[in-house]
C-alpha cells in the first residue's frame, strides 16, 4: 500500500513535470520564473486550506463552508481596523479567532449532534457568508498599510535581476512541511487517518473520535482566519463576496493529491502536488490565452478523472492484496 | 412419511478463512414446524441466508417439492414460496407497516397504475385481521412494537403464498402473551400445510412447538429427529457436543486479590441489570450466555463505550467512573472486541500501526512518534503474541483472521492493563490460532491481570475460566465453578426464560409504546407545524405591517419569488429522497438556460425550446449520477465538480455575455399572469402535484423511499439502486430544465450568474419542508412549503428593513434548525424503540 501511495505521489509529480515541461515549450514567457512567483502568490489561501481539509477527508469529512469563514474572517478583520481602528495586529488576531470559533461551531454540530459534515457544512457556508454580508453590507474595506500588503505581496528576498522570494510563498511551503510531519510523523495524523479508516474500531481502540473531530473542524476555522490574512493583503481589499468557490478548488487540490474521499489516507505532500498542478495549469492556459472559462471547466475535469482513478486504485490495490 | 417440500442437502460455505457450513443439511416437510438449533456460530444464519436466496452456497443442493434450484437472489427465494421473517422486523423503518408488508410483493393499483392506498391498507388489516389482530396499518413501521412487526410480517408472508416460512428468533422481543398468541398463529399454518422453520435458543419452545428438529453444531448437521424424541438433556448434549474433550489444559494458578468488582450493574438501553460479581488478580473469569442475554453490552459498559444507568464499577477496591474507552484505558482496562472487522482492525493500514495503535501517545515525545520505539514494539507485539507475517508494514487485510486476531490482541497486552476483558477472542479462527490465544490468555493471567473471557462457547469458557458467569436474558443466572458443575449445568442455565413477570412486562411495554407514539405524532405534525409556522409569521407581518405586507401585490409577489425555487427543491428532494445530492443544479440551470434562451433568439419555437431545456437538464444530471455510480465515488464530489464544469461550458455558450432581448412567445412561458396569478405559481402547484403524485401514488416513488430507507434491505427484495438513482436524477434535471426556462422567461434574461446558489436554495426548501437527509422520507408538499417559507422570510427581512445582505445569515441558520431538528427528533424516535 504504501508503495502505491509513493508511486501515487511520484506519478502526480511526474504529470506536475509534464505539464510544467508542456507550457514552458510552448507558451511564450511561461517558463520566466519571476512570473510565476508572482501567480504562485494567488495559490497561498486555498494552499493553507488544502491542509486542514487533507486532515478533514482523510477522516471521510468535507468543510465546504471554508470560503465562506475566510470571508468572514477577512470581513471582521477589516472592519476592525478600518472602522473601530484597533491596532492591525488584534485586528488581525480577532479575526483568525473568528474563524476559530467558526471552525469549532462546525466542529461542535458534527461531533456532538452527529449531523453529517457535508449537511453541516453546506448550511454553515450559507450561514457565515451571511454575517459577513451582513456585518459589511457588502463594502469593500480597503485601506491597510503597505506594511500589512507586504504578507501576502512581499518579498523576503531580493536578488540583483529582479528575482525575489515571496514571503507567503516561504511561509505556505513552512505551513505544508509542519502539516505533513503533523500527518505523518505524530499521533494526531495517525488517529486523523485511523478514524478515516474505520471510526468504529477507532473508537473501540480509545481512541477519542469525537474530540479529534471538534480539533480538526476548529483548526480548520483557525486557518481560514489565517488564509483571510494572505488573502485579504494579496488583494489589499477583504470582501464578503470573495472567496467563492474556494471550498471547490480546496476539495480538487486534496482530492486530485490523492486523498482518499472514503477516508483512511492522507497525503500532504499529494495536496501540495494538486496545488501546484491545477496553478500551473490555470497560469499556463490563461498566458496561452486559453479563455478563463476553459480553465474552469479543465479544473472541474481533472477532479473528476482523479476522483475515479482513486478509487480504482484503491479498489485494484485491495483486489490483488 | 411425506417428501420434503424444502431440503438443503450437503451444503458447504466458506467466508474467507472461515468454514461457516461443512456439509449442513436441513429436511423439511410441508404442514410441519422444524426447530433448528444450535450454538451461536453454528451455521444457522448462513442456512437461511442460503435458503432465501442472498448468496449462494459453495457446494451442495437445494431443493423445492424435490427439484433442484438455483436460486439468482432473494426476489427468486420470494417467488419460489420461501419467506425470512427476520428477528429485528423493521425493513423500512420510515414507510408504513402496510408497504413494509406489501412493497415486495407490489401495492395494490388501480386501472391508471396509481396506488390504491385504500385498497392496500383495507388488504393489510385484512391479512393481519386472519391473523385476529387489529391493528393500524398505517403507522411508520418504526413507530410498532417488534411484536406487532412480526405479525405483520408473518400475515405478509402468508398472503403471499409462501409455502416454507423461516422464522429467526422470533421470540426473542416479545412478551409471553404474545408469545402465545404468536404460538396459536404459527400452529395454525400448519395445520393449512405451511412449512415453518422455527429458529431459536430458547429449547423450551422449541420443545414445546416443534414437531421435528435439526441441531447444528460447527458447521454440520448433527442431529435429526422428531422433536419427541428429544428431551431438553439430549438437546442441549447434542448442541454443545458430548464428546468435546477439553484441548486446553489451564494450569491452576495462585490468585491474588479481588481486582474487579461489579455491583448491580446495568446499562441505559436495558439490554443487561444488575450484575455483580468479582474478578481476582491471575483469575480467568468466563461469562458465557447466548446472544442477547447481554455479555458483549455488559463488556462495553465497563469500558466505556456504553452508559452506565446503576451500579458500580470498583478496580483494587476504587470506585471507578467510566465514561470513555479513554478513561477505561487509564483506569487499567483493555477489551478486545468481539466484531473484529467492524470494531477491531484498520483493514488498509499496516499490522505496525494496528498493534501499536492503543499503546501510541505513550511511545510519544511531545505528539512525536518515535518510530524505532513503534517498530520494536511492534516486533515485540509480533513476536509475543505468534502472529505470521512477512513484514509488519503489509496491511492488515493481507493477514488472515487468526492472525489479525493475535494482532488486535497483542494491541490490548501492549497496554499492560490491570484488567483485560475479552469478547469471543477465538471467533472464526482456525484451530492453530486458537490454541495460541488460548495459550495467550492463560499467559496473561499468570502474568497477574485479571482476565473477563466472553464465549458462546461452552468448552472454551468452561476449560480457561476459573469461575463463569452465566447470563440470560439481561440477568446474571448464577456463577459456575467448572469443577463442580458440569457443561451441561452451564448450558441449561444460559437457556432464556421469561425474565420478568407478565404484569412488569406489560407495563415496560406500554411505556415504550406511549413514548413511541408521542415521537410518531411529532413527525406526521411535522408539515402542519411548518405550514402553521408560515402562516404564523405571514400573520405577524400583517399586523406590523398591514399596509405593506397584507395586500395582493406583495402576497402575489412572494409566491411568485417561491414559485422557482419551489420547483427545483421538488428535484432535490427527489435526489436526497433515493440517498443521493446533487449541488450542481444552480450552475446546471444556468447553463440550461443559456442554451435553451440562445436557441430561442435563433427563432426556435418556445416549445421546442422548452423540451431542449428540459433534454439537456435530463442529460446532465444523468451523466452526475452515471459517474458516480460508476466510478462509485460521493455525488457530492461528482457534482462539485459540475458546478464549475457547467458554469465553464455555460460562458463558451454564451461567449461571457449576459443573454439579453429574449424574443417575448419565449419570455410568454414564464411571464404573465393566468387567472390573476403569475403563471410560474401555477407551474409550482403542477410540478408539486405531479410529484406528490409521483411520491405517493406510484410505485417507482415509494421503491425511491425504500431505497434511501435502506439500500441494503432495498436489494434484498429486488430493487434496483442504479435504475432508482439514475431516475431521481432524472427527474431532477428535468425539473432544473423547466426552472431555467421559466427563469428566463420571468426575468428577461441569463446572466452569467444566473442560478448561482439556487443548490442552496433548493436543497434548503427541501430540508425546511421535512426531507430527511440522510434518505429515505420527504414530501412534495413540504418542499413547496419550505420555499414559501424561505420567500416569506426573505420579504419579511426587506419590509421590515434589515438588510438583504443577512439573507444567507437566515436561510443558512433555518437549514441547520431544520437538520438538527430532524435529527433530534429522530433519535427521540429511535432511542424509544430500542
Amino acid at each position: 500500500m504504501k508503495r502505491l501511495l509513493a508511486s501515487r505521489e511520484a506519478i502526480l509529480f511526474l504529470l506536475l513535470l509534464v505539464v510544467y515541461l508542456g507550457f514552458a515549450a510552448t507558451v511564450d514567457g511561461f517558463s520566466d520564473w519571476n512570473n510565476l512567483l508572482r501567480r504562485a502568490r494567488y495559490w497561498v489561501p486555498a494552499g493553507l486550506l488544502a491542509l486542514p481539509m487533507t486532515f478533514i477527508m482523510a477522516t471521510a469529512g468535507i468543510d465546504l463552508s471554508v470560503g465562506s469563514i475566510l470571508a468572514l474572517s477577512g470581513v471582521v478583520f477589516g472592519m476592525l481596523f478600518n472602522d473601530v481602528h484597533l491596532p492591525i495586529w488584534l485586528a488581525g488576531a480577532v479575526g483568525v479567532l473568528v474563524g476559530g470559533v467558526c471552525g469549532m461551531a462546525n466542529g461542535l454540530v458534527i461531533s456532538r449532534l452527529g449531523v453529517p459534515p457535508l449537511v453541516t457544512t453546506l448550511a454553515t457556508m450559507a450561514l457565515f457568508r451571511g454575517i459577513a454580508m451582513g456585518l459589511s453590507k457588502a463594502r469593500a474595506l480597503a485601506d491597510f498599510p503597505s506594511d500589512f500588503l507586504w504578507i501576502g505581496q512581499g518579498s523576503l528576498l531580493k536578488f540583483s535581476g529582479g528575482k525575489d522570494v515571496p514571503f507567503s510563498i516561504v511561509f505556505l511551503l513552512v505551513a505544508f512541511i509542519f502539516a505533513g510531519i503533523i500527518l505523518r510523523k505524530t499521533w494526531m495524523g495517525r488517529f486523523t487517518e485511523c478514524i478515516g479508516e474505520n471510526p468504529i474500531a477507532a473508537r473501540f481502540a480509545a481512541i477519542g473520535v469525537s474530540r479529534m473531530y471538534l480539533a480538526l473542524y476548529t483548526v480548520c476555522g483557525i486557518m481560514c482566519g489565517i488564509a483571510a490574512l494572505f488573502h485579504t493583503a494579496l488583494y489589499a481589499t477583504a470582501k464578503a463576496d470573495t472567496a467563492r468557490g474556494l471550498e471547490l478548488e480546496v476539495v480538487a487540490c486534496v482530492v486530485i493529491g490523492g486523498t482518499r474521499i472514503s477516508g483512511g489516507q492522507g497525503s500532504i505532500v499529494g495536496s501540495l502536488l494538486g496545488l501546484f498542478l491545477i496553478g500551473i495549469l490555470r497560469h499556463g492556459l490563461l498566458l496561452a490565452d486559453v479563455r478563463a472559462q476553459y480553465v474552469i471547466i479543465a479544473v472541474g475535469v481533472l477532479l473528476v478523472i482523479t476522483a475515479i482513478l482513486n478509487e480504482w486504485m484503491t479498489s485494484r490495490g485491495r483486489a490483488k492484496l | 412419511m411425506t417428501q420434503p417440500i424444502f431440503e438443503l442437502e450437503n451444503i458447504y460455505k466458506r467466508f474467507g478463512a472461515v468454514e461457516a457450513l461443512r456439509g449442513a443439511h436441513l429436511r423439511v416437510r410441508p404442514g410441519e414446524i422444524h426447530g433448528l438449533v444450535g450454538e451461536n456460530g453454528a451455521g444457522k444464519s448462513t442456512m437461511i441466508r442460503i435458503a432465501s436466496g442472498v448468496f449462494p452456497p459453495d457446494a451442495g443442493i437445494l431443493r423445492i417439492s424435490g427439484k433442484p434450484i438455483a436460486l439468482t437472489g432473494p426476489v427468486h427465494a420470494t417467488a419460489c414460496g420461501i419467506a425470512v421473517v427476520h428477528q429485528e422486523a423493521d425493513l423500512f423503518p420510515q414507510l408504513s407497516v402496510a408497504e413494509n408488508m406489501l412493497l415486495r410483493r407490489g401495492l395494490i393499483r388501480n386501472r391508471y397504475r396509481l396506488i390504491d392506498w385504500r385498497s392496500t391498507y383495507a388488504e393489510a388489516e385484512r391479512e393481519i385481521g386472519t391473523f385476529g389482530e387489529s391493528f393500524d396499518v398505517r403507522a411508520s413501521a418504526a413507530g410498532l412494537s417488534v411484536a406487532r412487526r412480526m405479525m405483520a410480517e408473518i400475515a405478509a408472508a402468508v398472503a403471499q403464498r409462501t409455502k416454507v416460512l423461516f422464522l429467526d428468533e422470533p421470540t426473542s422481543a416479545l412478551t409471553s402473551h404474545e408469545i402465545e398468541s404468536l404460538f396459536t398463529h404459527i400452529r395454525r399454518l400448519r395445520e393449512e400445510g405451511t412449512a415453518i422453520v422455527y429458529v431459536s435458543h430458547r429449547l423450551e419452545e422449541v420443545l414445546e412447538l416443534c414437531d421435528r428438529i435439526t441441531v447444528m453444531r460447527d458447521g454440520e448437521t448433527v442431529s435429526e429427529d422428531s422433536a419427541a424424541a428429544f428431551t431438553m438433556d439430549s438437546l442441549v448434549a447434542a448442541m454443545i457436543g458430548r464428546d468435546s474433550a477439553r484441548p486446553f489444559e489451564k494450569p491452576s494458578l495462585a490468585k491474588g486479590g479481588v481486582r474487579l468488582r461489579v455491583e448491580h450493574l446495568g446499562d441505559v438501553a436495558g439490554a443487561f441489570r444488575d450484575v455483580t460479581f468479582d474478578v481476582r488478580a491471575g483469575e480467568i473469569f468466563g461469562i458465557y450466555g447466548f446472544v442477547g442475554a447481554g455479555r458483549s453490552e455488559l463488556a462495553q459498559t465497563l469500558f466505556g463505550l456504553r452508559r452506565a444507568a446503576q451500579g458500580e464499577v470498583l478496580i483494587d477496591g476504587v470506585t471507578v467512573r467510566v465514561r470513555s474507552p479513554q478513561d477505561a484505558v487509564a483506569a487499567g482496562m483493555a477489551y478486545l472486541p468481539e466484531d473484529r472487522l467492524v470494531q477491531g482492525i484498520f483493514p488498509t493500514h499496516p499490522l505496525r500501526s494496528n498493534a501499536t495503535v492503543s499503546v501510541l501517545k505513550r511511545l510519544c515525545t511531545a505528539t512525536w512518534i518515535h518510530h524505532a520505539r513503534e517498530s520494536a514494539l511492534a516486533a515485540r507485539i509480533i513476536a509475543d503474541t505468534g502472529v505470521k507475517a512477512d513484514s509488519m508494514e503489509q496491511p492488515m487485510t493481507t493477514l488472515s483472521g487468526g492472525n489479525q486476531q493475535k494482532v488486535v490482541f497483542g494491541r490490548w497486552r501492549a497496554v499492560d492493563p490491570k484488567i483485560l476483558i475479552l469478547d469471543e477472542p477465538t471467533r472464526g479462527v482456525d484451530v492453530s490460532a486458537k490454541a495460541e490465544l488460548h495459550r495467550l490468555i492463560t499467559e496473561s493471567a499468570a502474568r497477574g491481570v485479571a482476565v473477563v473471557l466472553i464465549s458462546s462457547e461452552l468448552p472454551e469458557v468452561a476449560a480457561l475460566s476459573d469461575r463463569v458467569l452465566v447470563m440470560a436474558e439481561g440477568k446474571a443466572v448464577g456463577i459456575f465453578k467448572p469443577g463442580e458443575h458440569t457443561e451441561h449445568d452451564m448450558a441449561q442455565a444460559a437457556v432464556p426464560k421469561s425474565p420478568l413477570s407478565l404484569a412488569e412486562q406489560e407495563r415496560e411495554k406500554k411505556q415504550r409504546e406511549r413514548k413511541r407514539s408521542r415521537a410518531a405524532v411529532l413527525m406526521r405534525a411535522r408539515e402542519l407545524g411548518l405550514l402553521g409556522f408560515t402562516l404564523s409569521l405571514a400573520l405577524v407581518m400583517a399586523f406590523l405591517k398591514p399596509a405593506e405586507f397584507a395586500n395582493t401585490r406583495n402576497l402575489l409577489d412572494v409566491l411568485a419569488n417561491a414559485a422557482l425555487p419551489a420547483i427545483m427543491a421538488q428535484g432535490a428532494m427527489l435526489v436526497i429522497c433515493a440517498g443521493g445530492i446533487d449541488i450542481s443544479v444552480g450552475s446546471m440551470m444556468g447553463l440550461v438556460g443559456a442554451i435553451a434562451a440562445l436557441a430561442a433568439k435563433a427563432g426556435v419555437p418556445p416549445i421546442v425550446c422548452l423540451s431542449l431545456a428540459i433534454a439537456t437538464g435530463t442529460a446532465l444530471s444523468l451523466a452526475n449520477a452515471g459517474t458516480a455510480l460508476l466510478a462509485r465515488i460521493h455525488p457530492i464530489i461528482v457534482t462539485l465538480a459540475g458546478i464549475s464544469i457547467y458554469r465553464g461550458v455555460m460562458r463558451i455558450v454564451t461567449a461571457g455575455k449576459e443573454v439579453l432581448q429574449l424574443p417575448d412567445a419565449y419570455r410568454a412561458l414564464g411571464l404573465g399572469n393566468f387567472l390573476g396569478v403569475p403563471k410560474i405559481c401555477w407551474y409550482a402547484a403542477g410540478v408539486t402535484l405531479a410529484i406528490h403524485i409521483f411520491m405517493r401514488y406510484t410505485l417507482s416513488g415509494r421503491r425511491v423511499l425504500a431505497l434511501g430507507n435502506s439500500a441494503r434491505a432495498a436489494q434484498l427484495i429486488g430493487l434496483s439502486k442504479i435504475r432508482l438513482t439514475m431516475l431521481t436524477f432524472g427527474m431532477s434535471g428535468a425539473l432544473v430544465g423547466l426552472t431555467a426556462v421559466l427563469h428566463a422567461g420571468f426575468y428577461g434574461n441569463v446572466q452569467a450568474n444566473t442560478g448561482e446558489g439556487w443548490e442552496l436554495r433548493a436543497i434548503a426548501a427541501a430540508v425546511i419542508g421535512g426531507t430527511n437527509i440522510l434518505g429515505g422520507r420527504g414530501s412534495a408538499v413540504g418542499a413547496l412549503l419550505g420555499a414559501c417559507l424561505t420567500a416569506l422570510l426573505y420579504n419579511a427581512l426587506i419590509l421590515m428593513r434589515i438588510s438583504s445582505y443577512w439573507q444567507n445569515f437566515f436561510i443558512g441558520g433555518l437549514i441547520l434548525l431544520a437538520v438538527v431538528a430532524d435529527k433530534l427528533l429522530h433519535e427521540n424516535l429511535t432511542e424509544k424503540s430500542s
